[in-house]
């Protein structure tokens, strides 16, 4: 048998915002780490005017030190580079749910596998994941990185949604139908899942992800002229998004609340400048609960996307098969980090309730939200790749070598979409 | 990064958060992998927030390795000297495992009360006077002189267990009793010695260090427990090179586990040690690349800059070293591989850097064989987008048609043309 099945997979969920990544079988993943890269653009820019000029080049990039290329970082370790020197440059490999720079890409993965989880790729099986929206074409490059550069023995591309719901699984019931609300830092997605099977044609996505929250807080602030660096505003705007943001339940009680108590509402934030290490404060106030309020009322926010968040969860019900709808209106599962805000989950179900009695059906609507919300898409990927039966369901190098990268084109899940 | 880490990051990770949040004492059960088969597993439980089982399991060792009770040569040794106090080993290990370790985080050093930290390099200076006295900066706490010495006493048994007895030897010959004023502390061995270092050394910094640095420095120690006990016999062999000993079994092959069933040889001689890596590779790409690697390795080493690296030395079949070692450790697809490691590559502070490196040669080979394939495959995809651009532009422009002299009828049109 393969030595490597009898070791626990390396489950990996890479977000726009953060990747999570861990050994199946644990409740938590090892490490949740921005999903950043910081390149010495300085090296980068070298082969392109190499592949003109030839060896006369490519032995000013040997001096220039062998090592060049390794010369990059991830996650904080990225952040804080790039904030202290000017030689490193931030690169997003992951734009809106989709790889957008494959060569960061790799180099991320790599330093997960070598400097975080420190495990050897040919050892364990990999689960990655992907948006519902992912084409086949990205799902094949994926397969070519991990196979080509990791010699994976084996590699399982899941969908996010039904890990968010594989999470569930365990913790209360065995119900694999159910609506995924899944809000990321750069995509949001609602996708209907029956019987553990996407229903591909009724996923429903919004332009309003976690990120337009942080900057729409960045925005509230500069407006309002609070004193921040300004070359430090989105960090501080994500910071406030993380600690101090929570939902209302009606906006104009919430600003009368303010308004008669400032001092138990209104928070201090405290930083230091970067560049002149000046410590500075500035206050917090509205932002607090209209940040995660463009989901409910995205006019305040966006002019062209006017759909609240719950009106387009009912439309995506609306859309599924008939016999279905019941099921996912009793299942709807939060997944993500910009889910955490405090009573979401209670805003979404007053919200959606409202919306689908006004239509005098007497349906039964429930909104879950489980502790491990955050990374619920990676605790359902450690759940899924600790059955015996993950190793089965995997591509395998054998496959890989004998086809090619097409054996990722499919996905399992999304049975009779290709 | 270029070299591999000496401590375990998740590990790490585990203690600081676990020190950090230990009044919240959170139930904790995790395990995970290394390369080369290490695996791990801690636990922890509300009762008792300050104790974690640590285990640990090594790769599968080869007939030839000697283990003794699961473990390498000199381990237990090794993570006593290294850990005392903090660190129990518990006997039986959990089943599974080579190692289970008891961890009480109370006794880790305390945060509070540390002001002036002297930090003195003796390392030059001991190196004759105490046999086989090798690393560590001494760290020394120097608080108020009189109330605080009692726990100076108590963090110097901290940071060096390992030289307790020694220390005390070389105090009794001080003349430094009488310069300290006896009534003070007259049964205090450690203290008196530490007096004349002060006093006599040339090579100490003044640095102020705060408890918390001396504790994270402990804590990274504990998570490096792999280099501590996979590292032990390669660290007692080396350490008699250093001390320049004639070794007893000079010239006699020592095999030592590194990767699951695949071991490293070391032959200790007088005055240096040769160490002998057969490389192994699964797949066939990764052969390739790591027979150049190894060979651009190999010649690497005589530039200018690395006169007092290692020698090394590769060839694609068994070095003399190795004609008294077992058939099956003969084959190597991508060659073997040997340093010969003089005193001077493991004195002082560079034996624990030099254990690590050799210990993890072939995971660092990998590391880099890895490393050079993605970054063939960056350059490839770049060179693909680079022709498909010579390609768009090679396109002809598609408003260049209606520029034509002629149209190319449709058969529609052409039919109502004639028909016309």
């Amino acid at each position: 048998m393969d030595p490597s099945t009898s070791r626990p997979a390396v489950v990996i969920d890479n977000g726009t915002g953060y990747t999570k990544m861990g050994f199946a079988g644990n409740v938590e993943p090892c490490f949740i780490a921005p999903t950043v890269v910081a390149v010495n653009e300085s090296f980068i820019t070298q082969p392109n005017r190499s592949s003109n000029k030839g060896s006369s080049s490519w032995m000013a990039q040997h001096n220039a030190g062998v090592m060049a290329d390794l010369d990059f970082f991830i996650g904080e370790e990225a952040v804080s580079k790039s904030r202290t020197s000017s030689t490193y440059n931030l690169t997003y490999p992951i734009k809106h749910g989709q790889v957008d720079n494959w060569d960061a890409m790799e180099r991320f993965w790599q330093q997960c596998i070598f400097n975080y989880l420190r495990c050897d790729p040919e050892d364990h099986y990999f689960l990655l994941t992907e948006s519902p929206l992912t084409p086949p074409e990205s799902r094949e490059y994926t397969g070519e990185i991990m196979f080509e550069t990791f010699n994976v023995p084996g590699l399982y591309i899941a969908v996010q949604p039904v890990l968010a719901l594989a999470a569930g699984y365990t913790t209360s019931k065995c119900e694999m139908t159910g609506v995924v609300v899944d809000v990321g830092d750069g995509a949001t997605h609602v996708v209907p899942v029956a019987e553990g099977y996407v229903i591909g044609s009724s996923i429903k996505s919004i332009p309003i992800s976690g990120k337009d929250v942080t900057l729409f807080i960045q925005q509230l602030m500069r407006e309002r002229g609070e004193h921040v660096p300004p070359e430090d505003s989105f960090e501080v705007a994500r910071k406030v998004k993380e600690t101090y943001c929570y939902t209302c339940a009606d906006i104009v009680k919430e600003y009368n609340k303010h308004d008669k108590e400032p001092s138990k509402y209104i928070k201090q934030w405290r930083g230091i400048k970067p560049k002149t290490g000046a410590p500075y404060a500035c206050d917090v106030g509205y932002e607090r609960f209209l940040g995660p309020e463009i989901f409910f009322n995205p006019e305040i926010y966006n002019k062209e996307f006017t759909t609240p968040l719950p009106a387009v969860i009912d439309k995506c019900i609306q859309s599924a098969p008939i016999d279905t709808r019941r099921a996912l209106y009793k299942n709807i599962v939060l997944s993500g980090g910009s889910t955490m805000f405090k009573d979401f989950q209670r805003r979404l179900q007053r919200d959606t309730k409202k919306i689908v009695d006004a239509r005098s059906h007497p349906v039964e609507v429930n909104v879950v939200s489980h502790p491990i919300q955050r990374y619920a898409v990676w605790f359902g990927g450690s759940v899924l790749a600790s059955t015996p039966e993950f190793f089965t369901a995997c591509h395998t190098k054998a496959e890989y070598e004998e086809y090619g990268a097409s054996i990722c084109r499919t996905n399992p899940v999304f049975k009779g979409m290709y | 990064m270029i070299l591999l880490q000496s401590h375990s990051r998740y590990l790490l990770q585990i203690l600081t958060n676990r020190l950090q949040n230990i009044e919240k004492g959170v139930e904790l059960d995790c395990h995970w992998v290394e390369f080369d088969d290490v695996r791990y597993h801690i636990q922890a439980s509300i009762k008792s927030p300050n104790l974690l089982h640590l285990s640990v399991s090594l790769p599968t060792p080869p007939p030839e390795t000697d283990f003794s009770s699961g473990l390498p040569l000199g381990a237990i040794e090794a993570i006593k000297a290294a850990y005392a106090g903090v660190v129990h080993i518990l006997d039986p290990p959990r089943d599974g495992f080579n190692l289970t370790v008891k961890l009480n985080l109370a006794k880790l050093p305390p945060l509070e009360g540390l002001e002036l930290i002297l930090v003195v390099d003796l390392t030059v200076r001991i190196q004759y006077s105490i046999h086989g006295f090798t690393s560590f900066d001494f760290i020394l706490f120097w608080n108020h002189p009189i109330s605080a010495f009692a726990s100076m006493i108590f963090q110097l048994s901290w940071i060096i267990p390992e030289y307790r007895e020694s220390l005390a030897c070389l105090a009794e010959s001080t003349e430094l009793n009488k310069f300290l004023g006896s009534q003070l502390f007259p049964t205090h061995p450690n203290l008196t010695f530490f007096w004349k270092l002060l006093s006599s050394s040339d090579n100490m910094t003044l640095s102020l260090l705060d408890g918390a640095e001396i504790r994270h420095a402990l804590v990274v120690k504990i998570a490096s427990v792999r280099e501590v006990v996979m590292g032990a016999p390669l660290r007692v062999i080396l350490k008699r090179v250093a001390s320049r000993s004639v070794p007893s079994n000079a010239g006699v092959l020592v095999p030592l586990v590194h990767r699951p069933n695949e071991s490293f040889f070391l032959v200790p001689q007088v005055e240096k040690a040769t160490v002998v890596f057969p490389m192994r590779f699964n797949d066939s790409v990764d052969t390739v690349l790591a027979t150049s690697f190894l060979q651009e390795f190999v010649e690497a080493r005589r530039t200018a800059g690395l006169n007092n690296a290692p020698t090394c030395l590769w060839s694609a079949s068994p070095p003399d070293e190795l004609k008294d070692a077992p058939e099956q450790a003969l084959h190597a697809n991508a060659g073997f591989v040997s340093f010969v490691i003089y005193p001077r590559h493991v004195e002082g502070k560079k034996l624990d850097k030099t254990v690590w490196s050799l210990s993890t040669f072939h995971a660092y080979v990998n590391y880099h064989v890895k490393c050079s394939e993605g970054f063939m495959h960056t350059r490839m995809r770049r060179r693909v987008e680079s022709l498909i651009q010579a390609l768009d532009r090679a396109k002809p422009d598609e408003h260049a048609n209606i520029s034509k002299s002629y149209k190319r009828l449709s058969i529609e049109e052409s039919r109502g043309n004639s028909h016309s």
